[in-house]
């Protein structure tokens, strides 16, 4: 008899459950039978990478090939990551436990900047050389996507090519082309990468060179072969209500973060707030036909026995077939006893309504996000909601017997005032005096609202990518002006930690040359940055001095006539319109949406979606 | 409506599933199956499934108990067969009987027998008899008041060992259910105290059966 290390090592982490892999559903394929072994890494531990949809639908895509074998590979949380390193364990995947330093290929999804430290970290507990020029022939290509992807310049270093845009076509494409090229005799590393840079979409870092002016400042990224192009387009996929989705998803045994059956409606976000990443980067909108999803709803409901469905998109509201869909839905839910979750909905007289048919309906805790406290600062960021909107529908939802009110805003955010911040805790009195006019007998009792604020981070391909971030101190002491405003004790207050977004903000707009300061941080023991418990910004501050860079640096105001570290990627929406944008924010003249008027921002380039209704 | 009480094996895969994460399991494999689950009346309705005794994290097992509640009557083959359909490697339904009111009663179970693989720090002469044959076995158990010490020697009706140099196997009847309930884990810290030189660097668990008055339920 014998005891297998991982159970030695299982019997003394938390949640194993983590760690074992055969859910229901797992793809099982036999190895010995595939061509391409590839890795799909979360850089975050199993709940949160579990919760992503984008790594269903890869999974799903990938797995849909005989040819290849597509495993899950996520950070071991700290406990395991000790438990592993004690024992020379290397960083394994969940389907096969083999390890994944056997693998062809391994591919990371960058969904924020706080993960970089375990992409890092996971590279290293795969014994895999955490630069790309120190890889040899003998372990996988590294390569990346997601949204921070736009902008992954901070840890380009440590990914031999990263995937722009929707990632459904383009995975296939790099495969196939994995596949030529092992067939070549004395085929080299750089050879594969050549031949995917002709790819739409592939930016391969090593490929460019980036020169540095001698204030820091970068003055030119300049191709170094031919075959790279001087810019990069990001992919999406043109007819998204056929794009492939999975019609069975892993069920998980654990407890994870979203624990039901995704319904991806649409693409996109018609709305266009200045400061938001994902408002531009996913564009054009592009919509699922309401029959497609009631479809895929009843089998996904099948295949997995949730009990629970949700609608996944950037706001709700905005999608055209929304009454007939959730039509559909509630009839396949009351059925079945399933409930029905619907985020990001705007307050008005349907959803209201809607919210009154769906089952499950706690009637507490309602967000809205107003993003700043005046009209004149929502005109500057493009928020298009007014202060009258706020108090009609939070006079709705009072009569409707809800009284947990959130009030989300940012504070930070360009061109802002002390006024502008008072006029948070202003619309949080005047809801609640919202409230209190209501006549006793049809409201509800004990009402709660919170206020609460993140800190803005310019991002980049925004309006606002030129803009000066503020200092840590800058937010404390508006944080304390709000805090000191807040006159009622019915409403509460609560803020987001300003170490963490000082840093989101130096990966935000981070160059190559960051790339040291995050080994180095993780040497220093830093990775799970997103996880409170874990983040350790003295490390973080330690390792900035070590590697002598000054983070400040990537905070400030930038000219438009500097050249950004992102500036060789094309998301399809244009330099010039971000910088018209601006100039709008500054004159807090507000943009009207995709479907009241096109703007001209570039994205009707990819000639679908929106843009042609 | 009508009950079913089933009997299923819990393989290696699935040993590291925790006793809520498997009841929530459960709800989604029937829901998958198709079976018309019966749900509790009351504010929150939840599904009438029952679970004999919980299982420990890590603990495989040969014949575990769980109860279900279905609206409407169908054939015991075809319920079985429609859950295995369902079930992902490692689970196993293995029996399956419809009862009536009490029948087949959980709170009856007294005693499990488990089995015990065990690999030692080093070759050391396992009497048994002797081991048994102590008046009392106090060790620290955990209760619901907290952690204290404890007698178990009258907890533990059998205990047989075959050994192989330092690897022994370990099979035990002891008391178990809600009553009183004995881990095996406490019986191997009982023996590591009471037993020269005998120390365990790893173990795992087997639960065999279930048993109530020395039968097993099903």
């Amino acid at each position: 008899m014998s005891f297998s290390l991982m159970d030695k090592i299982l019997k003394n982490v938390e949640k194993p459950t983590r760690y074992t892999g055969r859910e229901l559903n797992m793809c099982i394929k036999d190895p010995a039978k595939i061509d391409v072994r590839f890795g799909f890494c979360f850089p975050d531990v199993y709940e949160i990478a579990m919760s992503h949809l984008g790594l269903k639908i890869l999974y799903h895509v990938l797995n849909l090939r005989d040819d290849t074998y597509c495993e899950r590979v996520f950070a071991p949380w700290v406990d395991m990551e000790e438990a592993m390193r004690a024992n020379n364990m290397k960083l394994f995947a969940l389907e096969t436990g083999d390890e994944v330093i056997s693998f062809d290929m391994i591919g990371f999804t960058l969904q924020y900047e706080m993960s970089y430290s375990n992409v890092i970290n996971m590279l290293d507990l795969a014994g895999i050389p955490l630069l790309s020029k120190d890889r040899g022939t003998n372990v996988p290509f590294v390569c990346a996507g997601g949204p921070c992807a736009y902008n992954a310049e901070p840890i380009a270093d440590a990914i031999d090519f990263f995937m722009l845009g929707e990632g459904e076509d383009i995975i296939c494409e790099i495969i196939d082309v994995y596949k030529e090229w092992k067939k070549i005799p004395d085929h080299t590393r750089e050879q594969y990468l050549e031949m995917i840079a002709e790819i739409e979409g592939i930016y391969v870092p090593q490929f460019y060179d980036v020169e540095y002016n001698e204030d820091c400042t970068i003055k030119s990224i300049t191709p170094n072969r031919p075959c790279a192009k001087p810019v990069v387009k990001k992919r999406i996929m043109s007819d998204f209500d056929s794009a492939p989705t999975p019609d069975k998803v892993i069920v998980p045994y654990g407890d994870i973060v979203h624990d039901r059956v995704m319904l991806e409606v649409f693409r996109g976000c018609i709305r266009g707030c200045r400061f938001c990443q994902a408002g531009y980067v996913y564009r054009p909108v592009r919509e699922r036909k309401a029959d497609t999803l009631t479809c895929l709803a009843d089998r996904l409901l099948s295949s997995t026995g949730y009990d629970e469905i949700s609608l996944s998109s950037l706001s709700t509201s905005d999608y055209s077939q929304l009454p007939e869909l959730t039509d559909n839905l509630i009839e396949m839910t009351e059925k079945k006893k399933i409930g029905l979750s619907l985020p990001s909905l705007r307050i008005d007289n349907f959803s209201l309504e809607l919210m009154n048919k769906v089952q499950k309906v706690r009637k507490s805790g309602i967000t809205f996000a107003p993003e700043a406290g005046t009209q004149r600062l929502r005109d500057v960021i493009n928020k298009n909601i007014t202060e009258e909107n706020i108090l009609s529908s939070t006079a709705m939802l009072f009569r409707g017997g809800w009284t947990n009110v959130k009030l989300y805003f940012m504070i930070g955010l360009p061109a802002e005032t002390e006024e502008d911040v008072e006029g948070i805790a202003n619309l949080a009195q005047k809801v609640l005096d919202t409230y209190f006019e209501i006549p006793k007998e049809e409201r509800a009792k004990n009402i709660n609202i919170t206020v609460s604020t993140s800190s803005f981070i310019p991002k980049p391909f925004t309006a606002f990518q030129w803009c000066r971030q503020d200092t840590r101190d800058e937010i404390i002491e508006k944080q304390n002006l709000l805090k000191s405003s807040i006159k009622s004790k019915r409403i509460r207050y609560s803020w987001h930690d300003n170490k963490t977004s000082y840093l989101e903000g130096v990966f935000a707009r981070g160059d190559r040359r960051l790339i040291n300061v995050i080994c180095r941080a993780v040497k220093n023991g830093c990775r799970f940055d997103g996880w409170n418990d874990h983040f350790k910004f003295d490390q973080w501050m330690k390792s900035f001095e070590e590697c002598n860079i000054d983070p400040d640096f990537y905070l400030r105001e930038r000219g438009f006539d500097e050249v950004l570290p992102w500036d060789h990627i094309d998301i399809g929406v244009t330099k010039s319109f971000f910088k018209r944008e601006y100039d709008k924010s500054q004159k807090a003249q507000t943009t009207p949406n995709c479907r009241e008027k096109c703007s001209g921002c570039g994205a009707s380039c990819f000639g679908t979606g929106v843009c042609y209704e | 409506m009508s009950n079913y009480v089933l009997k299923y094996k819990r393989g290696n895969e699935v040993k590291y599933i925790s006793h809520l994460d498997f009841v929530r399991f459960i709800q989604r494999v029937i829901r998958r199956a198709e079976l018309p689950m019966l749900f509790s009346s009351g504010f929150n309705p939840h599904p009438l499934i029952n679970i004999a005794l919980p299982l420990s994290v890590g603990v495989t097992s040969d014949g575990e108990l769980m109860r279900i509640g279905l609206d409407g009557d169908f054939n015991e083959q075809f319920v079985m067969d429609t859950i295995n359909k369902t079930l992902p490697p490692g689970f196993e339904i293995i029996g399956i009987k419809k009862v009536e009111g009490k029948e087949i009663n959980f709170n009856k179970i007294n005693k499990a027998i488990y089995q015990c693989n065990c690999e030692l720090e080093k070759e050391t002469k396992v009497d048994i008899p002797s081991f048994l044959s102590n008046t009392s076995l106090l060790v620290m158990k955990k209760s619901k008041s907290g952690i204290k010490e404890a007698d178990i020697r009258p907890h533990i009706h059998s205990l047989e060992c075959t050994q192989e140099k330092n690897n022994i196997t370990l099979k035990m009847c002891i008391d178990a259910g809600n009553n009183y309930n004995l881990k095996p884990d406490t019986v191997i810290e009982a023996m590591e105290k009471y037993i020269d030189g005998f120390k365990t660097t790893f173990y795992a668990v087997h639960r065999c059966a279930l048993l109530a008055d020395d039968a097993e339920l099903l």
